[in-house]
């Protein structure tokens, strides 16, 4: 059975049409990167995915674990176990980073019908897993990335991914903004994530971030649509020449 | 000059009736006194219109066409505990105004802080009563403490001794019961200098209850002192409160005041403070939560009269539904006001598109060295906080509830006191739940 299953989905955001047909099938424990020029429609798709308003779906159709996916509200989606890493991690002005990961822990918890966490167990857990990210007791006592610098933001999101354990992660151009010190403690801590049911779709305008987390499988997305699939020489053969042979196919 | 038309005032019979209610004990005739002055200054003055500038945003209109009662004699079998702040502390209760030995505890007060009513003011303390009316109030200001003084039934003189330092505060519980009973307490506070202790207020109703309450506290700071001045405004929600805070700062002495309004259908909350002396450290702060059709009013006027004193303002309010906020700051430096620094924000958060703020931040500086600095903010939750909190599995609902309570939260973290920071964080939680989030699954 497959984790993800996309089957020719078109999405608008307003009146502009941006997916226009996209098939993608992720296994469990499998990396699939989506590489593509900028405007190609990355974002979009990780948006979709994670149901975030604004995003209307016009066609098609996408299951997770054999459940309609696109039925469920962002939290529900989250709950069944879908992670989507932000490429610009949001500031929340007066929430502490320990009171976010307690709610989304608990939130999950409730949605699978179990007890709330007891709280001293929570705060172990999370201090361990902050502890190998290299991330402060500080940073989780102070509201979530509120004046974090870039490499703090994609570590904080990384932590909550250990936290919350998800079966499908989306890394949305998680590698933009980080130096190469920064870039390698996010992608450890992804690495650290793999598993053998754990899905991770990596979503990335540049190579880079493929030499540190290895997928199994590339695509190109350009103009809405894969054009392109393979191994994980594509993304090298990519770096050498660039998205221009896509740029001319409308 | 019309005394025929005002009479007609249903609100002016009251103030009428208040006049024959002759209290009891040798200072009867001294408080009847007050009153038949307080009548003639306010029929004078007239009702506060909307012609004076700080009080074009909130009309009394309405409340000088009810007619109110005086109030009769009640027994309250206990004091409505869980719509007070749920503070350690010696309690004071006024039952519609009045002092009620019965409901309160003031058996762990200290030696050092003085407690008389009315009847029990020494020669001084009622010296002290007729030089309230600092020069710093003007005209607005004066009808709210006529009126108080109108229908005055009994006096709260609070003394803390010089040098005297306590870390239990002292807690003020006013509560209104009946049918449209109309009543005012007044508050005295001298604090000694070098001395410290917070001083709690909380104003509630018996449930069911429909008053009007107008409250007036005189607060003297002598040197070296500091004085937290809580105060929570949770009447009913068919009640009207009108309140007046004045405070006179001395030399090096600090001032942390906090008001937080979220009960009655129409409140103000009116807080100035006179900075008299120089190093003197005066924190106003404040938050509001408005829902259905409440009207809130804040309004505050900061006065530095002396080189090299700091002042500190922030407010912050959620309204709901077809709630009215009115935030009024104002800033007033001296010409010999010089090194004065001053912070003065209003932020809102509007949670329907019925929800509407005044804001009105202003400064007005006669001295050239000095740093002062003010904003007003309104907004939405934003959609790309909701859906954050959203793709990380919390509901939609608990999701606003965080983002509005953390909102609050910001604010109250200005209380310098930590028990009471703590005490009101979780009455506002608790509070917000209530007002703002459980009522939507009772539908």
């Amino acid at each position: 059975m497959s984790i993800l299953s996309i089957e020719n989905l078109h999405a608008n955001v307003g009146e502009t049409e941006i997916l226009r047909g996209i098939n993608l099938k992720i296994e469990p424990g499998e990396v699939h990167a989506v590489m593509g020029p900028n405007g190609s429609g990355k974002s979009t798709l990780s948006y979709v995915l994670a149901g975030r308003d604004g995003y209307s779906v016009t066609g098609g159709s996408v299951e997770f674990k054999d459940k309609d996916l696109l039925e469920l509200e962002a939290d529900e989606r989250a709950n069944e176990g879908v992670f989507l890493a932000f490429q610009y991690p949001v500031e929340v002005p007066g929430v502490t980073g320990m009171t976010f990961l307690r709610e989304a822990y608990n939130s999950r918890l409730r949605y699978e019908g179990k007890d709330e966490a007891d709280a001293m167990e929570f705060l172990k857990l999370v201090r361990s897993k902050a502890k190998d990210l290299n991330m402060s007791d500080d940073m989780l006592k102070r509201p979530v990335n509120v004046g974090f610098s870039g490499g703090e933001k994609k570590r904080n999101e990384i932590l909550q991914m250990a936290v919350l354990e998800p079966k499908l992660a989306i890394l949305d151009e998680t590698d933009s903004g980080l130096d190469i010190d920064a870039l390698r403690l996010v992608a450890d801590g992804v690495n650290a994530l793999r598993t053998s049911e754990r899905s991770m779709l990596i979503i990335t305008h540049y190579q880079r971030l493929l030499d540190y987390i290895e997928p199994d499988h590339v695509h190109v997305l350009a103009h809405g649509q894969i054009q392109r699939s393979g191994g994980k020489e594509l993304a090298l053969e990519l770096e050498a020449n660039g998205y221009a042979e896509f740029d001319d196919k409308v | 000059m019309n005394s025929s038309v005002e009479s007609i005032v249903p609100f002016n019979q009251f103030i009428d009736s208040a006049q024959g209610d002759h209290p009891h004990g040798n200072r009867g005739d001294w408080l009847s006194e007050i009153k038949e002055k307080g009548r003639i200054e306010f029929y004078k003055l007239g009702w506060p219109s909307p012609k004076f500038e700080s009080w074009r945003y909130t009309n009394l209109n309405k409340l000088a066409k009810t007619q109110f009662f005086l109030p009769q004699d009640i027994e309250l079998a206990e004091l409505p505990y869980q719509d007070i702040l749920p503070v350690d502390a010696p309690k004071i209760a006024l039952v519609n105004g009045k002092f009620n030995r019965e409901l309160s505890d003031l058996s762990t007060i200290s030696e050092g802080i003085l407690v008389n009513n009315f009847q029990e003011m020494s020669d001084e303390q009622r010296a002290l009563f007729s030089l309230e009316n600092p020069t710093t109030l003007p005209k607005e200001g004066l009808p709210v403490k006529a009126l108080n003084d109108a229908i005055l039934s009994d006096v709260l003189f609070i003394e803390i001794r010089p040098g005297w330092q306590s870390d239990v505060p002292l807690h003020i519980v006013s509560i209104g019961c009946g049918d449209h009973v109309g009543f005012s307490s007044k508050i005295f506070v001298s604090a000694g200098e070098n001395c410290r202790l917070d001083i709690v207020e909380s104003h509630a109703g018996e449930h069911g209850s429909t008053y009007f309450s107008s409250c007036v506290s005189n607060i003297d700071i002598k040197a070296g002192a500091r004085l937290g001045h809580y105060k929570l405004q949770n009447d009913t929600n068919t009640s009207t409160h009108l309140a007046l805070t004045q405070t006179s700062i001395e030399a090096d002495a600090v001032y942390d005041n906090f008001v937080m309004s979220v009960g009655g259908i129409l409140s103000r909350n009116e807080v100035r403070s006179f900075i008299a002396a120089s190093g003197v450290d005066c924190c106003v702060n404040g938050a509001y939560l408005g829902t259905s059709n409440q009207h809130i009013d804040n309004t505050t006027f900061i006065e530095h009269a002396a080189e090299g004193s700091k002042s500190r303002e922030v407010y912050k309010g959620v309204l709901a539904d077809h709630a009215k906020g009115v935030f009024q700051g104002k800033i007033f430096v001296h010409p010999e006001a010089q090194k004065t620094d001053g912070y003065q924000m209003n932020r809102a958060l509007l949670l329907s598109d019925k929800a509407e703020i005044d804001s009105k931040p202003e400064l007005e500086i006669y001295a050239d060295d000095v740093r002062c600095s003010h904003g007003a903010t309104v907004g939405e939750l934003e959609e790309e906080h909701l859906f954050y909190l959203k793709a990380r599995g919390i509901n939609a609902e608990s999701a606003r509830r965080l983002l509005v309570e953390a909102y609050i939260g910001e604010v109250i973290d200005e209380i310098q006191s930590q028990s009471i920071r703590e005490a009101l964080s979780k009455l506002a939680s608790d509070l917000l739940k209530k007002k703002l989030f459980e009522r939507s699954n009772e539908r």
